[in-house]
């Protein structure tokens, strides 16, 4: 830093000097050094509050632009597409927000937690490498991020899974969970290896006690002779065990000794159990005190390997319900991040999801519920939309500028503000928020709905809202849509439709043709039992005379299924057609049963649907 | 008078933006200014601090007693077009120049660690993965030159700070680079500055892609002009509707009509112009002159009275600002090629400047200058993979390559080790650069003042920086990379001086290339430094090293790669001591020389005899074909717990290697890459030989490195090709997202 030419040094230092103007609701950055002081206070906000926002900041989106959720997905298929992103990126911002909802009255508390994902505990965890999009790391850089203070303060974390397996790894001794079922038989050996064990530790106990003045030779020697090791400040013996069978053996075995002998588990390194440990304590107080010793030990070794996952952890401890913007994506992030590695389809997700986050609100799928705001992605445009176009008095001190340093730490709390303009529009009413309890009257649990990555939950709703914008959609089963790739590049919907048009006899009805990326396109028959008429005919031996020459020229056309087995297989091209003819290539999920394709359908909006990716 | 009055008026509309071609030279010539501007005071601060510092350092120069500590230059977008004028200058001068790269990070996945059981082409795969995967972030280059003057070396240290901007809008996926965690930490723990990087680092195209570039620019304009013409020789009749458009269009139709005559009667009379406008039109339409033609500038019409103007005019267009108005066909076509070819020279100067840092590259290239790293054939690997091309898939093809670019590589690893003299002078210290240079420079490493004896064996090296110069210097940055360039050209000079070279007398006479002390050791690079084999880089030739010191790391003395076989998938539960107890049982005791393990889910298994491998796949098929008794008690069981256990010889190890997926773990990336057999049988020796071929066709057919080749070529005429998008925008981009084109058009 030193060495850089002043004006820039001025700039950089210039974006911290102007967010520490305190206002109500500053946002409080977070890092490594303020990490624990901030978690209390922020576990005390959040106990406090009714609701929880949450923005994340990774370093990528898309890396083309099929590779984003698009209207035509089914909820597998843009699980897919999250779940291919939320593993590639690595997450460098976390953005928390508990707020308050109460009669218009809008109190936020939002916190800004820094990450990154140093290996602390150098097990190569909780992430050997990242992908990076240069060209999102500079609108970030212009958004005011400050990379830095990322990379040398971020917080680390490990994610439930890791943090389990990396106490194993660690192999430090943890206090014995003994149950035995009693009425298991010994064998002749259990026997023989109780009463031998039993007879070392009383041996060992014993001449702990009597040789309280020995001479430092002979305390070494019989260090020696007896694997007597010291504890901390206490004796201690280590029996080692062949089996899980023998701990147990072993656990039962010290029980006789339970006033004075305290037993530790060591585990191996690979998982199972090296040996026990039994430490001696002096007294029956002195046992006590070792135990609490023990816990805290346990305890900051816990939080030392958590580090930020503490926050998630209390956040789904709360159970209060939490607001994001893009759940789908948020959330594959979250899972794969600080649960476990994300399962490979959706259903299994969302179970596994539920457990932990029960009551999820998409702000998104509110918005969807105003029609013009159905395309509206951007937060901020979104609220001067609510703001001209309803009367919706938040009460709450000015919305952050732009102009602020890092921009994308504001979000969180213009989501709440937006989250509050919605609720108060879309009448979710005041009394499931007020009554602390009942968070979630019926009205609102209506849109807590993460399954709306994609169209395939509206019709479960009945409110009065969602007919504005489902009527010009139109429902689409995903039988009635054929991909066709393959055709000269450069060409557009309008000319692919007229050239269908003349190739086949199917095209005399009504269908639709969209581009999905310039080498692919997708096309929608309005009547059912079609597209297979036209996927026989592009396919069988006869093929028509018109239809030959598009073909002859490289067209392809397959049925959604390629296109959903290309998604699950995770060839993800740069262009979609590249994936469409790579999932035809491979010929073990021809046979594949697609029994679940039927009951899938998707909305097919008139518009195009825009993705809210990065803000 | 006849001929004359079939001569038609053509009137062109100039597409694109108005300051672009009025004033071709306006916003760049604005910046410059600007960048000056910027630019300026930390010039004058430097220049203060250097006169501050001159008076101390020129009075210690003869002395020499205390190290000075100034910044290396550190170079960045606002200051790297004055800087690579100064490096040109250094460079052109120098004798040999060191280089030395950071980058964010090493190795994709624990498995593609370099290991002792690499073979030679494995050892490319990996460099090349990880050149391929990983970004440079900074690149450091010092030119030395002998000052025989004053019988020392002059260094110019150099910090570029680069980064991966996507400075031109291309078609294709968003282009993405891989951080290994500890990389980026241990670039932290260095007090690296990200966000100098991110914010200010200098951008680059490489070869490939600047000729992709610019190959799509003149196809872009060829269609353009191509359009244009056609336009107007068809011209495109719009209904008129509106009683108001009429209106307009008749006037704007007279209001040509007028002036055009009034151009006319200009120059038939040579007198002064008397072209009228009434008040409202003067606003919005002026006379100016676009390339020697009177030209009528359009202001402030909305894009429908464009579209009424120029259907008046019978051509199709939109955006026009400007009516030219021509005198011939030919004055037409002349016009229009003279734009298109402003237009293509506008594109070729941004193209240019998006070559950025490649610029320093092809300076090192051109001036074909002794270039001295420190263990850099993965630098070199970088080099060319970010500014010359894709990476060949065979070392052999690479190293022909790059000794085209660069026909002088000496790297002071190599030079360190194989040197018997230096060996023992070394003694048995690590040759990591930082501890060569501490025990071949101490002057210069620790800034003490020398004893009389060893000021006779060490080269001086002034440095110099800008204006600042010191004889003594020490930034202490280490792992700059800068300041790691300056390490490796102090560790060259010094080491050189140990083998004899006396550069007051070579240097004036030839070039350092060429002495024959380097010759046993120019050009050849560690393949791989952890199991010591080189490549020379003129022959293309590998050899295992030649003398001493890092024999003894060798453990597996002779690896017999025919004897591997790997596995890979088994329980978890199994340690390396189990997996051989397991195949001992049933090959004998002395079957298996070594099990190691690649990461947790794979083992490398050397046999003792080649046929063991063979026979080992055979009955692991067997046993899993069958599922009786016999091969529940079979010894090997054990191993096959789980079902998923997976085993073949080392060529699939290759094979595996070069697919770019990046899994953690072994067994992940087996899977990913595709592999659904079980057993790949190796069945003779003739069997496994066609194998080879086969797996060797195969990938060349995946070979990652064709990829981008070919969705670039795919992607030539692409609707939303932001470059062409931006030079025409007439096109309409019809895709189901317009977003889409929206976030692509603002890039």
């Amino acid at each position: 830093m030193a060495s850089l030419p002043p004006f820039i040094r001025r700039r950089f230092l210039s974006t911290t000097t102007t967010t520490n103007v305190s206002k109500k609701w500053a946002v409080k950055e977070v890092t490594k050094s303020n990490f624990s002081e901030s978690l209390e206070e922020f576990k005390d906000h959040l106990s406090s509050s009714d609701f929880v926002a949450v923005s994340l900041q990774k370093t990528g989106s898309y890396r083309a632009p099929w590779h984003r959720p698009r209207p035509f997905d089914t909820a597998d298929t843009s699980y897919c597409k999250a779940k291919y992103a939320a593993e590639r990126f690595q997450l460098l911002q976390f953005a928390a927000c508990p707020f308050t909802l109460r009669a218009s009255k809008l109190t936020p508390y939002p916190y800004n937690f820094v990450l990154f994902p140093r290996d602390e505990l150098k097990m190569g965890m909780p992430t050997y490498s990242f992908s990076v999009q240069p060209s999102h790391l500079t609108s970030m850089a212009e958004e005011g991020f400050d990379f830095n203070a990322c990379i040398y303060n971020g917080i680390s974390y490990l994610s439930r899974a890791q943090e389990s397996a990396a106490k194993a790894r660690m192999g430090n001794p943890t206090t014995s969970s003994y149950v035995m079922s009693s009425s298991s038989t010994h064998t002749v050996a259990d026997t023989v290896f109780v009463e031998r064990i039993k007879s070392r530790v009383k041996h060992w106990k014993s001449a702990c006690k009597n040789t309280k003045k020995d001479n430092a030779l002979l305390s070494s020697l019989r260090k020696i002779v007896m694997g007597s090791e010291i504890y901390g400040t206490r004796p201690c013996m280590n029996l080692d065990v062949c089996s899980e069978r023998q701990v147990q053996l072993a656990l039962e075995m010290l029980k006789e000794f339970s006033d004075e002998l305290v037993p530790l588990i060591i585990p191996a390194k690979g998982g199972g159990t090296q040996a026990v440990r039994v430490v001696l304590t002096s007294s029956t107080a002195d046992k006590d005190l070792f135990e609490r010793e023990l816990q805290n030990l346990e305890e900051e070794q816990n939080k030392r390997v958590r580090g930020f996952r503490e926050v998630i952890d209390l956040i789904s401890a709360s159970q209060k319900p939490v607001v994001s913007h893009n759940s789908l994506n948020d959330f594959t992030v979250i899972h794969s991040e600080f649960l476990s590695p994300l399962p490979t389809n959706v259903d299994e997700f969302m179970g596994s999801l539920h457990s932990v986050f029960p009551h999820i609100l998409d702000v998104n799928h509110l918005m969807k519920n105003i029609g013009p705001l159905r395309k509206m992605t951007n937060i901020p445009a979104a609220i001067s939309y609510l703001n001209n176009h309803y009367f919706a008095p938040i009460d709450m001190e000015i919305l952050p500028q732009e102009s602020e340093g890092n921009i994308h730490r504001h979000n969180v709390v213009k989501m709440c503000y937006l989250f509050a303009k919605l609720c108060s529009i879309l009448k979710i009413s005041d009394n499931a928020m007020v009554s602390n309890n009942a968070l979630l009257a019926p009205a609102i649990k209506e849109y807590s709905n993460i399954s709306n990555p994609c169209f395939d939950s509206p019709q479960e709703s009945t409110n009065e809202d969602i007919r504005v914008w489902t009527k010009n959609m139109r429902k689409v089963s995903c039988d009635q849509l054929v991909f066709l790739w393959g055709f000269r590049s450069g060409m557009t919907a309008g000319m692919i439709k007229s050239l269908l048009c003349k190739s086949h006899a199917v095209f005399s009805e009504e269908f639709d043709v969209r581009l999905v990326d310039k080498s692919c396109a997708i096309v929608v028959f309005w009547r059912r039992g079609l597209s297979e008429t036209f996927l026989d005919a592009m396919s069988s031996e006869e093929i028509c005379e018109s239809l030959m020459e598009i073909v002859s020229e490289g067209l392809r056309a397959s049925s959604y299924e390629t296109y959903k087995r290309a998604c699950r297989l995770g060839l993800w091209e740069a262009d979609l057609a590249e994936s469409l003819d790579k999932a035809l290539e491979d010929s073990d999920y021809l046979m594949e049963a697609n029994s679940a394709t039927n009951s899938k359908e998707i909305y097919w909006s008139s518009d195009s649907a825009i993705n809210f990716d990065d803000l | 008078m006849k001929k004359r009055r079939r001569r038609r008026y053509h009137f062109i509309f100039y597409l694109g933006s108005k300051t672009l071609c009025i004033n071709p030279r306006g916003p760049k010539a604005q910046a410059n200014a600007q960048k000056m501007n910027t630019h300026r005071p930390a010039r004058a601060l430097s220049r203060a601090i250097s006169r501050a510092l001159s008076h101390s350092s020129s009075s210690s120069s003869s002395v020499q007693q205390q190290s000075s500590t100034f910044p290396l230059k550190n170079v960045t977008k606002s200051n790297f077009e004055p800087a690579l004028a100064d490096l040109r200058r250094h460079v052109a001068a120098a004798d040999f120049v060191a280089i030395d790269l950071e980058m964010t990070g090493i190795t994709s996945a624990p498995w593609r660690d370099s290991l002792e059981f690499d073979r030679a082409d494995v050892c490319y795969l990996k460099v090349k993965d990880s050149a391929e995967k990983f970004a440079v972030l900074q690149f450091g280059v010092c030119p030395f030159r002998w000052d025989s003057s004053k019988r020392s070396f002059i260094a110019h240290p150099h910090n570029f700070y680069i980064f991966p901007r996507q400075e031109l809008p291309v078609a294709g996926p968003t282009y993405e680079f891989l951080c290994q965690t500890t990389s980026i930490d241990f670039l932290a723990k260095y007090q690296f500055d990200f966000n100098v990087c991110i914010h200010e680092g200098i951008s680059y195209l490489s070869r490939g892609q600047e000729s992709e570039a610019l190959r799509r620019l003149s196809l872009t304009f060829d269609d353009e002009l191509l359009t244009r013409c056609s336009n107007l020789k068809e011209p495109v009749h719009m209904p008129v509707v509106k009683i108001a458009d009429t209106l307009f269009a008749e006037r704007m139709k007279n209001t040509f009509t007028e002036w055009r005559d009034g151009l006319l009667n200009l120059r038939s009379s040579n007198g002064g112009f008397q072209f009228q406008q009434n008040s409202n039109d003067s606003q919005q339409l002026q006379t100016i002159f676009f390339k020697m033609r009177p030209a009528l500038s359009l202001k402030g019409f909305t894009s429908h009275q464009l579209r009424l103007i120029q259907m008046v005019n019978g051509e199709k267009s939109c955006q026009q600002q400007l009516v030219v108005r021509t005198d011939s066909e030919d004055d037409r076509d002349l016009l229009l090629k003279e734009v298109k070819d402003e237009h293509r020279r506008e594109a070729e100067v941004k193209v240019q400047a998006a070559v950025g840092f490649r610029h320093v590259i092809d300076l090192l290239s051109s001036e074909q200058k002794l270039i001295v790293g420190h263990n850099c054939f993965l630098d070199i690997a970088h080099i060319y993979n970010k500014f010359l091309g894709p990476l060949p898939s065979t070392a052999e093809e690479f190293v022909s390559a790059v000794n085209k670019y660069f026909p002088h590589i000496i790297d002071t690893k190599v030079l360190l080790n194989t040197d018997n003299v230096l060996q023992q002078r070394m003694k048995k210290s690590r040759t990591s650069l930082s501890s060569a240079f501490a025990l071949l420079c101490p002057q210069i490493a620790l800034g003490k003042k020398s004893t009389d004896s060893e000021v006779q064996l060490c080269v001086k090296v002034e440095v110099q920086v800008d204006d600042l110069r010191s004889s003594n210097w020490n930034s202490g940055a280490k792992h700059e990379a800068g300041y790691d360039a300056f390490m490796t050209g102090c560790v060259f000079a010094q080491t050189c001086s140990h083998l004899g070279i006396d550069f007051q007398a070579c240097l004036s006479s030839e070039k350092l290339p060429h002495n024959e002390k380097l010759q046993k050791q120019i050009n050849l690079l560690y393949l791989s430094w952890s199991n010591g084999d080189i490549i020379d880089l003129t022959t293309g030739k590998k050899k295992a090293m030649s003398s001493g010191y890092n024999n003894h790391k060798k453990r597996y003395a002779q690896i017999m790669f025919e004897n591997i076989a790997l596995i890979w998938g088994f329980p978890s539960k199994l340690k390396a001591r189990d997996i051989r107890e397991c195949i001992t049982k049933v090959f004998g005791p002395t079957s298996v020389t070594t099990v190691y393990h690649l990461d947790e889910t794979a083992v490398f298994i050397q046999f003792s005899k080649e046929k063991f491998v063979s026979e080992f796949l055979a009955l692991k098929e067997t046993l899993e074909r069958s599922d009786g008794p016999v091969s529940v008690l079979h010894p090997l069981t054990g191993l096959l717990e789980g079902g998923s256990t997976r085993a073949a010889n080392y060529e699939t190890y290759k094979e595996i290697c070069s697919s770019a997926s990046a899994k953690v773990l072994f067994a992940d990336q087996a899977e990913a890459v595709g592999i659904k057999w079980k057993t790949k049988l190796v069945e003779s020796k003739e069997a496994s030989e066609t194998l080879k071929r086969e797996i060797f066709d195969e990938k060349s057919d995946m070979n990652p490195a064709s990829k981008p080749e070919k969705l670039r070529s795919n992607t030539d005429n692409a609707q939303d090709d932001p470059l062409r998008g931006r030079l025409s925008h007439y096109k309409i981009i019809d895709t189901l997202i317009t977003s889409e084109g929206d976030r692509i058009r603002t890039n």
